[in-house]
């Protein structure tokens, strides 16, 4: 009979740690990284700290309120609802204020555990 | 080979056997079939020894995952090379759990004990493992990067990775997200409440025994109960176990004198409960005499926990008004959300590749690993494999089907790494043995030519009770012993 129980080595041969940032893709069961999370998906129309209330981005440009500071439970509800389903097919965007599409497209990656990361470190925005 | 679990099993074997007043003997002859071929599969672990030629090639080999795939060949590789290179990426210290033995678990016949498995009592002597997961890979550079940042090189890399458990998708049990068959699953436990259960992970089929056996009282006590099962739209890994565990709450429903108060609905997103006519016809068969209803094409995309409402996408095609120009009536495809109440639901989870094979190079379209079917090999990157669950291979997520195909694997491999030609090829061969019954097992065995491939000289499509020995105490050593060790 042969004895299988063996020995395990942390690997050290071939190996070399990464320099510099580890890059974080969205929707991986990876521990959240808020922070990126937000500078990826969120930045762009509501601003590094949260208050950019307009978009010159869309034709004729847009207005929205500021998000810094609000609700984390608020927030995550509502990201979750512009989210949807994963995959539902006969999912309809929830349509509040008229963003339903601008909302659905950096959500739709987004897991639960995501988005309650990113709620709260959108409710600490100073 | 654990002498101490063998015997073990053999005398609860002979327990079972002279309840039927039958010893051992009797029993092996009944099968038709030699000691060794009941006990070890159809291959002898000793003959298929002897053939092994040891290759001297050297190179840097790293599994992804160390399931049943990764684990199996890892120690295949090990026993062929003289000087093996090889790192195992698993972050889960159970991963070789037996994940067969669920459905046992799930109706109250094991405990989880009998499941659960050390990863590291199954790698190799030699073999490295990184406790970490490969999230981004770089097949370009023969590179991958683990969560914590690790980077790792590789002269060939082998994907066994395989399949998420994709409840978040079902409308209602988003907060459930995406399970993997092992680990304590929580979050997904607490999602899903104290009605709606799923054999799919360890602790759930655990779960599962707890909430079945509530259900199975209320029925005894009277009450009408609704058992509703059902089977998603994608690829499903153990394609039997939503029907085993229909049969196995069927049992313990007549067991407990209950079966009258119960109503056994199934709702598969399929035409058919099996690909091949043969099965099919006799699971259509058990159906009816069982008296389990079923209904095709619904598939479950929404859950209401507090009415205990399940909603399927309903699909079907009806005969529209004439066509004059077709000479024909037209096809009118309907489709409908159906809402279906239960008492108790199972859920067979959506099966997905993980995501990060999809962001990457390496993965097709819908995230699967595409492979060449026959030799394992992924069709752009020459010096990467992929086996299991995650490789896009048509039919059989199942364990037995990587028993064949981790012998492919590492011959093919072995080829290129000395390059010769890749003889190897696998055949598509699968199996299910579905249990119909505590005590009764159908031996579903085929492969891609989608016909019966039985290894038995019994006729396939009978429901036998030898088969359910086989079941339930010797596949459960051959895989933690024979396949894990790379030799059965």
């Amino acid at each position: 009979m042969k004895k299988i129980v063996l020995t395990m080595l942390f690997a050290s041969i071939g190996l070399v740690a990464s320099e510099g940032e580890i890059p974080y893709t969205i929707g991986l069961k990876l521990t959240p990284q808020p922070a990126k999370i937000y500078a990826a998906e969120c930045a762009s129309c509501h601003g590094k700290d949260g208050k950019q209330t307009s978009f010159s981005g869309f034709p004729g440009g847009i207005a929205y309120a500021k998000i810094a500071g609000m609700d984390t439970a608020m927030l995550a509800k509502t990201i979750k609802e512009y989210r949807g389903g994963v995959e539902s097919k006969d999912y309809q965007p929830l349509n509040k204020y008229g963003y339903g599409a601008a909302m659905l497209a950096p959500t739709r990656d987004l897991s639960w555990d995501e988005i309650d990361a990113v709620a709260k470190y959108i409710n600490g925005l100073k | 080979m654990d002498n101490k679990y063998m015997e073990n099993m053999l005398s609860k074997m002979d327990k079972d056997l002279s309840k039927h007043g039958m010893n051992r003997r009797d029993a092996i002859k009944l099968a038709g079939l030699s000691g060794a071929g009941l006990f070890m599969g159809t291959t002898s672990a000793s003959a298929e020894e002897e053939k092994i030629v040891k290759s001297d090639a050297k190179a840097k080999i790293v599994i992804v995952g160390g399931g049943l795939a990764g684990v199996s060949t890892a120690a295949r590789l090990t026993l062929q090379l003289t000087d093996p290179d090889i790192t195992i990426i698993e972050p889960d210290p159970n991963s070789v759990s037996y994940q067969p033995g669920q459905t046992m678990v799930a109706a109250g016949l094991w405990d989880e004990e009998d499941i659960m498995y050390k990863r590291d009592d199954f790698i190799p002597d030699g073999v490295k493992v990184i406790e970490d997961r490969a999230v981004f890979f770089n097949p370009q550079e023969n590179k991958l990067t683990t969560e914590k940042g690790q980077v790792v090189s590789y002269d060939y890399l082998i994907l066994a990775m395989g399949v998420q458990l994709d409840f978040e998708r079902i409308k209602g049990l988003e907060e459930a997200g995406r399970a993997l068959s092992s680990g304590d699953n929580e979050k997904l436990l607490d999602a899903l409440g104290d009605s709606i259960c799923s054999i799919y992970t360890a602790k759930g089929s655990v779960k599962t025994w707890e909430i079945m056996q509530k259900y199975i009282d209320q029925a005894k006590s009277g009450k009408k109960t609704k058992f509703v099962f059902t089977h998603p739209d994608t690829p499903l890994k153990c394609g039997g176990a939503p029907k085993k565990i229909i049969y196995l709450t069927n049992s313990r429903l007549k067991e407990a004198g209950a079966r009258e108060n119960a109503e056994l609905t199934f709702y598969p997103n399929g035409g058919a409960m099996f690909g091949v006519p043969e099965y099919h016809d006799a699971i259509v068969g058990q159906f009816a005499r069982e008296d389990i209803k079923y209904h095709y094409r619904h598939n479950l995309i929404e859950v209401d926990k507090e009415k205990k409402i399940a909603v399927f996408d309903a699909k079907w095609q009806e005969k529209g008004p004439w066509d004059p120009i077709m000479k024909d009536f037209e096809v009118i495809p309907k489709r409908e959300k159906v809402r279906v109440p239960y008492d108790m639901l199972h859920i067979a989870p959506a099966n997905i590749a993980p995501r990060e094979i999809g962001e990457s190079d390496l993965g097709s379209s819908k995230g699967w690993i595409p492979v060449n079917k026959e030799t394992l090999q992924h069709i752009r990157y020459l010096n990467v494999f992929s086996i299991g669950d995650v490789a896009q291979v048509p039919m059989g997520k199942t364990g037995g089907s990587v028993r064949k195909q981790y012998k492919v694997l590492v011959d093919n491999l072995i080829a290129l790494m000395n390059d010769k030609k890749m003889e190897a090829k696998y055949a598509g061969y699968t199996v299910c043995p579905l249990i119909t019954d505590i005590g009764t097992v159908m031996l579903a065995e085929f492969d891609w030519t989608v016909k019966p491939t039985p290894s038995f000289p019994l006729d396939p499509t009978v429901e036998r009770w030898i088969f359910w020995l086989m079941k339930a105490y010797a596949l459960k050593p051959m895989t933690m012993y024979g396949m894990l060790s790379g030799r059965a």
